[in-house]
């Protein structure tokens, strides 16, 4: 094999792995890919410093020459990490590098699990990286929903307990004007207000250990919040009323507050119209509230009203969820017969 | 119109050309999942029900064997041949460079399963003894052990997923034989995964993550695979029907169901986007004045114009609020609804147009979106998904270890797995 590895002098004392993928042995390899030459050279060379757990600067560069050919590489990683800190390099630098790479591969995991692991060393970064909400921005600006950029930007910050840095609400309602239906958007929101701000930085949710009724509503609920939020839930609502994003964040609220949907029966109600022959609605998911808080009344015209609105959902606004839609309706004609008994 | 057709031949060559010549080169990028690739391509094989036919004894007995070269001598499986640098460098120093993985553990037994294997040479104890290991304090598990014994890998809910189907196909219905191996902690397990469930009723990565189709399917997948193992157990909530955590989550998994494909041509709400960008810089007034704004603004709305049968006549599944469609997500989201008996509440006929219609292609396989070309694992879970849906010509699949029921009951037919009932 004739390759940049194998014609360069810094390689000259490596022995080369090649890959064995056990055709010699007889045995038949499933999932085989049709390498490139330059990717089979390195690897085989990857191979061999990992064998010799070799710490260097020319395996520095090795891992960065795999990465570029196959970014999902999970060990190359770990070792390029353990290189790094063991011959102590400049972690900024390498989060510069690592801008570049992320802005070339956006639907990659590692790349964002590698940045975490970089970001979590205090010695380094005692204080979130320069500019990181800035790169974060141009990462939405290629994939506004980037679900590595999200869940790295949501650990970023519970480990620098930023819930309130105004940054972060700024970009969140930044990206909610450029795009209301942007979910990962208002999921963040929804961390930023009501995520859980002790315990251990990475994991865990208020009383998850509670009993079902409990789970995910705080211990302590600030109203002000809870209200101011809920306006801002309906000031985007009525800009996109099917748009189902804010209506879900609605719900989550009320949840996280212990407060009922029945708050919202009117400002629902506002967009399903009763006509002469029927209801007329400006949201399908408003339609949807109302049977909920209606099918949650205990008064026996209730659920009556509520099977109306499901039906509704199911002949005219919403006929793709019909066999969920019909499930409702007997939900709440069962509990009327068990209330009858 | 005329009828869409499930074009079996088509697929069987497909699966075919992939298990018997070299995948083209954009899949090195996936080369660390190549055991992921191996489970598509055999067992997609074996739901179109022609692995037997097409493949011989010998072949069958060649890929066998290649999975076992693919186990590490402390237990588990690597994902793909090119970390090993030959058993005889392997040193207590390095070894952390060649890894078990466990997803690829998990795939690794499956596809032995489903070629008929006894598991004989799999190095059973010592994989048990090694899934504690990748457990956090937390609750979940990692991907690897790095360096040092440490748990490497994100947070994410496949680890735990595969981790939980692992020790399901390790232990036995009983785990008569293995009494006094340390077991994962599958409390602390199954509080972490359910502490994923979101705001909307759907299962994000960790808590208070986005609510995402795949992690969904990760979490009940978990909690379906701890379940089983137990009998007359007290049924967390989320799988529990009448409680809010199990009717949220279904209310979420059919609201995924949508006729928004991502075509060149779609119309995405155009009136909507008019006022949004008509209003979006508007400062916040008080509070009384928004009040009468807000009535004002509803008042101005038009009403809702009614959805056409044409418009709806495709409708296949997104993986998150607000996306398009995707022939992935019809798998990840029924797959779910079959774990909780909900595959009903479904428009069946829609999503079985959408995918026939709109990502089955010419050559066999399914592509991710419309007039996308294949590739396996979207012709694998293309596949999947219509078997659920009773597609003729496929056989059954049990949702949660995504193999054919024929698999799933040559497991339980293994006389250590059955143990002493």
């Amino acid at each position: 094999m004739e390759g940049k590895y194998a014609s360069d002098p810094e390689w000259a004392s490596i022995k080369p792995i090649p890959l064995n993928d056990g055709s010699e042995s007889g045995v038949q390899p499933l999932a085989t890919i049709a390498y490139p030459a330059a990717y089979l050279e390195a690897t085989s060379y990857l191979r061999a410093v990992m064998a010799a757990n070799e710490m260097s600067e020319r395996a520095l560069k090795l891992t960065h020459d795999i990465i570029s050919m196959n970014p999902a590489h999970y060990t190359v990683w770990i070792y390029r990490a353990k290189i790094l800190f063991t011959l102590e390099k400049d972690l900024q630098e390498e989060l510069e590098w690592l801008n570049g790479v992320s802005l070339k591969y956006l639907k990659n995991y590692q790349i964002w699990h590698h940045r975490q692991v970089l970001v979590s060393r205090e010695d380094f970064f005692p204080t979130p990286p320069h500019k990181e909400a800035d790169f974060l921005m141009e990462m939405f600006a290629q994939d506004s929903k980037n679900y590595h950029v999200w869940t790295y930007r949501h650990w970023l910050v519970r480990h620098f307990k930023l819930w309130d840095a105004p940054r972060e609400i700024q970009d969140v309602e930044a990206l909610l004007t450029s795009d209301v239906r942007n979910n990962s958007a208002w999921n963040h929101r929804f961390m930023l207000r009501f995520g859980p701000r002790e315990g251990e930085p990475d994991a865990g949710m208020p009383n998850s250990d509670g009993s079902p009724s409990e789970k995910g509503r705080l211990a302590v609920v600030d109203e002000d919040v809870v209200d101011a939020e809920l306006k801002f839930a309906q000031s985007k609502i009525v800009r996109a009323p099917e748009n189902r994003s804010p209506w879900s964040y609605a719900r989550g609220v009320l949840r996280a507050a212990g407060r009922p949907l029945a708050e919202w029966k009117d400002f629902a109600g506002k967009f399903v119209i009763k006509k002469d022959d029927g209801y007329e609605a400006k949201s399908s998911h408003a339609v949807e509230w109302l049977a909920d808080v209606l099918a949650e009344e205990t008064e026996p015209a209730s659920g009556q009203e509520a099977v109306q609105m499901l039906t509704l959902l199911k002949e005219k606004y919403d006929p793709i969820r019909r066999n969920y839609w019909d499930y409702r309706i007997r939900a709440i004609a069962g509990q009327e017969a068990t209330a009858s008994a | 119109m005329t009828e869409v057709i499930f074009n079996r031949e088509r697929h069987i060559k497909y699966f075919l050309r992939c298990l018997k010549t070299f995948l083209p080169e954009p899949y090195t990028f996936n080369d660390s999942n190549r055991m992921l690739l191996a489970f598509f391509t055999v067992a997609g094989l074996d739901i179109l029900g022609v692995l037997q036919d097409k493949t011989t004894p010998e072949e069958r007995q060649g890929y066998v064997d290649w999975i076992y070269q693919c186990q590490v001598p402390t237990g588990g499986f690597r994902g793909f041949t090119g970390t090993d640098f030959g058993v005889e460098n392997r040193s207590p120093v390095n070894e952390a460079w060649d890894p078990a993985n466990v997803p690829s553990t998990f795939f690794a037994l499956v596809i032995l399963i489903i070629l008929g294997d006894d598991l004989s040479r799999v190095k059973r104890l010592e994989c048990l003894r090694w899934l504690p290991q990748l457990q956090r304090e937390n609750g979940s598990f990692g991907e690897v052990l790095g360096p040092g014994g440490k748990i490497e890998g994100g947070g994410d809910l496949r680890f735990c997923c595969c981790a939980a189907g692992t020790r399901y196909i390790l232990r036995g219905k009983d785990g008569a034989d293995i009494q006094g191996l340390r077991d994962i902690d599958v409390t602390k397990l199954a509080t972490f995964v359910q502490a994923c469930q979101a705001y909307d009723g759907g299962m994000g990565e960790a808590p208070f993550c986005e609510a995402h189709s795949g992690h969904t399917y990760c979490a009940i997948g978990t909690l379906s695979f701890l379940s089983r193992m137990v009998t007359n157990q007290h049924l967390p909530a989320v799988l529990s029907p009448g409680a809010t955590e199990f009717e949220t989550l279904v209310r979420w998994l059919v609201s995924r169901q949508t006729a928004e494909l991502g075509e060149v041509e779609e119309d995405f709400d155009e009136g909507d986007e008019q006022i949004e960008i008509s209003q979006c810089h508007k400062p916040l007034p008080t509070v009384a004045v928004e009040e009468a704004d807000l009535d004002a603004e509803v008042d101005e709305l038009p009403a809702l114009l009614l959805p056409t049968e044409a418009s709806l006549r495709w409708a296949g599944f997104n993986g998150r609020c607000n996306k398009y469609a995707d022939t992935c997500y019809s798998f990840w989201n029924l797959a779910t609804l079959v774990m909780v008996d909900r595959l009903s509440l479904v428009d069946a006929d829609r999503n079985h147009r959408y995918l026939l219609d709109k990502t089955q292609h010419i050559i066999g396989g399914f592509g991710k979106g419309v007039g996308e070309p294949p590739d396996l694992l979207h012709s694998y879970f293309g596949l999947v998904a219509l078997a659920f849906q009773g597609e003729q010509g496929l056989g059954s699949v049990d949702p949660a270890l995504c193999i054919s029921q024929r698999a799933v009951d040559h497991l339980h037919s293994l006389p250590w797995w059955r143990g002493n009932v």
